[in-house]
C-alpha cells in the first residue's frame, strides 16, 4: 500500500535522494597510480640507461605504455560491469582523458614528423596539466588541482632544462600529478563509502 | 489556490525514485533498489508505473546471464519533477504566511 506523504516529507525525500547521488565518483585512483608509475618508471628508467649509457636504444623503454594501455582497456571493461550507476560527472571526465589520449597521440604524430622532438617533453607536460587540474575542479578535488599547476610549472622550467634532465621533471610531474593525488584519492573513495 | 500534486510523484517511493535519477544519467536497479531502500517487488511496480507515464525510460538487457534493468529520467520526467517541485513551494510558502 502506498503511504500518504505531506509537502514537508516530500521535501526531505528529495532532498535525501538528491544527495545520495551527489558527489558520486567512481573510483578512478587505480588509473592515476598505474599510468603515473608507468610515466616514473618508464622516465626514470629511460634517464638512467642515457646516464650510464646502458642501451643503444633507450626510448624503447616507453614500449611500457601501450602494455599499459591494454592493460587498462581490460581494466575499463571489467570496471564497467560492475558499475552500478553513471554520473554525468563521470561522463564528463571520462571524455575529458579520452581526449587528452587523442591529443597526445596527434601531438607525438606532430612533433615526430617535424623532428623538433625538443620541445615534445614541455608539451607532453603542458598536456599533463589540462585534464589534471580539469578533473580537480569537477570533483572538487584539491590535490588534483595543485597538481595540474604543478605539470604546468614544470612545463615551463622543461624549456631552461637540458634534455636529458627533462625526464626527471616528467617523473616528478606525474608524482605530483598523479601518484600522490592517486593514493588520496583512494583513500578518499574508501572514507566516502564506509 | 493550490496548484495540484502529481499523483504519480506524490508518493513515496516513485517521489525516491525520481529524485535519484534526476542527478544521475542512468542507474541500474540494484543501485535505486540500494539507495531507497525498497522491497524488490514494490520497486518493480512503482518502476512500471513510472514508465508507463513516459517519466522514465527502462532498459532490460542480460549481463552474464543475469537480467539486468537500467532505468533513465525522460525529458517528460524532468519536467514533471520540475512542476511537482514548484507545486510543493506554493504549498510550503502556504504553510508559512
Amino acid at each position: 500500500m502506498e503511504k500518504e506523504i505531506s509537502a514537508q516529507q516530500s521535501l526531505e525525500i528529495i532532498e535525501g535522494m538528491i544527495n545520495k547521488a551527489k558527489n558520486k565518483f567512481s573510483d578512478n585512483s587505480f588509473l592515476y597510480l598505474l599510468w603515473g608509475w608507468v610515466i616514473f618508471i618508464c622516465s626514470v628508467g629511460h634517464f638512467i640507461m642515457i646516464k650510464f649509457s646502458l642501451f643503444n636504444n633507450p626510448e624503447y623503454i616507453w614500449a611500457a605504455t601501450w602494455v599499459a594501455v591494454i592493460y587498462q582497456i581490460i581494466y575499463l571493461v571489467k570496471q564497467g560491469k560492475k558499475e552500478t550507476v553513471k554520473t554525468y560527472t563521470d561522463e564528463v571526465i571520462n571524455y575529458l582523458w579520452v581526449s587528452f589520449g587523442i591529443s597526445m597521440f596527434i601531438i607525438t604524430v606532430i612533433l615526430g614528423r617535424g623532428n623538433t622532438w625538443i620541445t615534445l617533453y614541455p608539451i607532453i607536460l603542458m598536456m599533463y596539466g589540462t585534464p589534471t587540474f580539469l578533473s580537480g575542479v569537477i570533483m572538487r578535488f584539491t590535490p588534483l588541482k595543485v597538481g595540474g599547476i604543478c605539470c604546468w610549472c614544470l612545463a615551463i622550467a622543461a624549456t631552461f632544462t637540458p634534455s636529458l634532465y627533462v625526464l626527471l621533471l616528467l617523473a616528478l610531474a606525474v608524482v605530483t600529478a598523479w601518484i600522490i593525488p592517486g593514493y588520496l584519492l583512494k583513500v578518499k573513495y574508501k572514507k566516502d563509502n564506509v | 489556490m493550490f496548484k495540484e500534486l502529481d499523483p504519480i510523484l506524490h508518493s513515496q517511493l516513485r517521489l525516491a525514485v525520481v529524485s535519484l535519477l534526476i542527478g544521475v544519467k542512468e542507474a541500474e536497479f540494484t543501485f535505486i533498489k540500494e539507495k531507497t531502500n525498497a522491497t524488490a517487488g514494490n520497486l518493480s511496480v512503482q518502476i512500471q508505473k513510472l514508465k508507463d507515464v513516459g517519466y522514465i525510460e527502462v532498459e532490460k538487457q542480460f549481463k552474464d546471464n543475469y537480467p539486468l534493468t537500467t532505468c533513465s529520467i525522460t525529458k517528460k520526467g524532468v519536467e514533471a519533477f520540475e512542476k511537482y517541485v514548484k507545486a510543493l513551494q506554493s504549498y510550503l510558502d502556504a504553510g508559512k504566511k
